[in-house]
C-alpha cells in the first residue's frame, strides 16, 4: 500500500492541489477506489461523490416536458405560408 | 421538393410511447415506425411529418428548455427546430439516427438564437470563463453535507435552471444529452479543455445549489 502511495504520488497531496486535478482524474476514467488522498480525506471523498452522482442524476433526467398545442399549430400555420416545393 | 404543408392533420397524433427509464436517451435506437415516417416525410407526406414531431418533440422541446431555461423562448425555437426539420428533412440520408441527427439540428437552432441575441453565453471567450466564485474555488473543510441519495429529479432540473447559462449549455450538452467533449468544443467553438473544465465548474456549482437547497426551505432553491 505505502509503495502505491508512492507510486501515484499522492499520499501527500493536499485537498487544494487532489481538486485541482479532479477534472483531469474525471475525465481520464480514473478509478478512485484506491486514491489515497481519498482514502484519507472524508471531505474530498464526499465532493468526488457528490459529483458522481450529479453526473449519473443528470443522466436520467427524461424528457418530460411537453411543448404546448400551440406549438404544432404554429408550425401547421408556418408551413401553410411556406412555398410548396422549395 | 417537399410538399408537407399540404395534408397536415389537425392533431400531431400520440406522443412517442415511454422509454425504458432506466436507459438514457441521448443516442436513441430507431423508433419503431419511424424509419417509415422519416421516408414519407421526405416524399413529402404532412401525416408522417406529424407523426416525427409526435415522437419527437418531447425530447426537443426539452433540449430547448434546459439549453434556454425559459419556456417561451424554448416553445419559439422548438417550433423553429421542426420548421427547419421540414426544410431539411430530404438531407437526411440515414448516417447517423434520425433522433441523434434531429437533436444535433435542434442544438444548432439554439445555439444561433444565442448569438444572434448576442448573450454573452454563446462567447464562447468569456462563457467559458465565468467569474472564478463559480464552481472555481475549492471545497476545502465543507463538509456538512453529502447529496448522494437524496436529489430527486425535480430538484435537480430546478438546480440546472439556476446554473449560470454558460455552465448550463455545457452540463445539459454533456451530461444530459450525452454529447462527447470534442462534439461540444466543436458546437461550442472552444477547445475541448475548455468544454471538460466548464462541465466540471458546472458539476460543482449544481453542487452547491443542491446543498444550499438542501439547507434552506424545499421552496427557495
Amino acid at each position: 500500500m505505502d509503495a502505491r502511495k508512492k507510486e501515484n504520488g499522492s499520499l501527500s497531496m493536499s485537498c487544494a492541489e487532489f481538486q485541482e486535478r479532479l477534472p483531469e482524474l474525471f475525465e481520464s476514467g480514473t478509478d478512485f477506489s484506491n486514491d489515497p488522498h481519498l482514502a484519507a480525506c472524508e471531505n474530498c471523498s464526499a465532493l468526488v461523490r457528490d459529483l458522481r452522482y450529479i453526473a449519473q442524476q443528470a443522466k436520467l433526467l427524461l424528457p418530460i416536458h411537453d411543448p404546448s398545442p400551440a406549438v404544432w399549430e404554429n408550425i401547421q400555420s408556418a408551413l401553410k405560408k411556406e412555398p410548396s416545393g422549395a | 421538393m417537399s410538399t408537407a404543408n399540404k395534408n397536415l392533420p389537425a392533431s400531431p397524433g400520440p406522443t412517442a410511447p415511454p422509454k425504458n427509464p432506466n436507459q438514457h436517451m441521448r443516442r436513441n435506437p430507431p423508433i419503431a415506425g419511424e424509419a417509415e415516417a422519416i421516408g414519407k416525410a421526405q416524399a413529402g407526406d404532412g401525416v408522417a411529418f406529424a407523426t416525427l414531431y409526435a415522437l419527437h418533440k418531447r425530447r426537443v422541446y426539452s433540449l430547448c428548455l434546459r439549453m434556454l431555461g425559459n419556456v417561451a423562448e424554448a416553445e419559439d425555437l422548438t417550433q423553429e427546430a421542426f420548421l427547419q426539420l421540414h426544410r431539411k428533412i430530404g438531407t437526411f440520408r440515414g448516417d447517423s439516427a434520425f433522433s441523434t441527427w434531429l437533436h444535433r439540428l435542434a442544438v444548432n437552432v439554439v445555439l444561433m438564437h444565442l448569438r444572434k441575441k448576442g448573450l454573452p453565453q454563446v462567447s464562447l471567450e468569456e462563457t467559458l470563463e465565468p467569474s472564478q466564485q463559480d464552481g472555481q474555488r475549492k471545497d476545502i473543510g465543507a463538509r456538512d453535507l453529502t447529496l448522494s441519495g437524496s436529489i430527486d429529479r425535480v430538484t435537480l432540473e430546478r438546480a440546472v435552471e439556476n446554473l449560470p447559462p454558460g455552465y448550463r449549455l455545457v452540463f445539459v450538452l454533456h451530461d444530459v444529452e450525452g454529447y462527447e467533449h470534442n462534439e461540444i468544443a466543436s458546437m461550442l467553438d472552444c477547445s475541448i479543455g475548455n468544454s471538460k473544465s466548464q462541465l466540471h465548474k458546472a458539476r460543482m456549482k449544481l453542487r452547491d445549489l443542491l446543498r444550499s437547497g438542501q439547507r434552506a426551505e424545499p421552496a427557495d432553491l
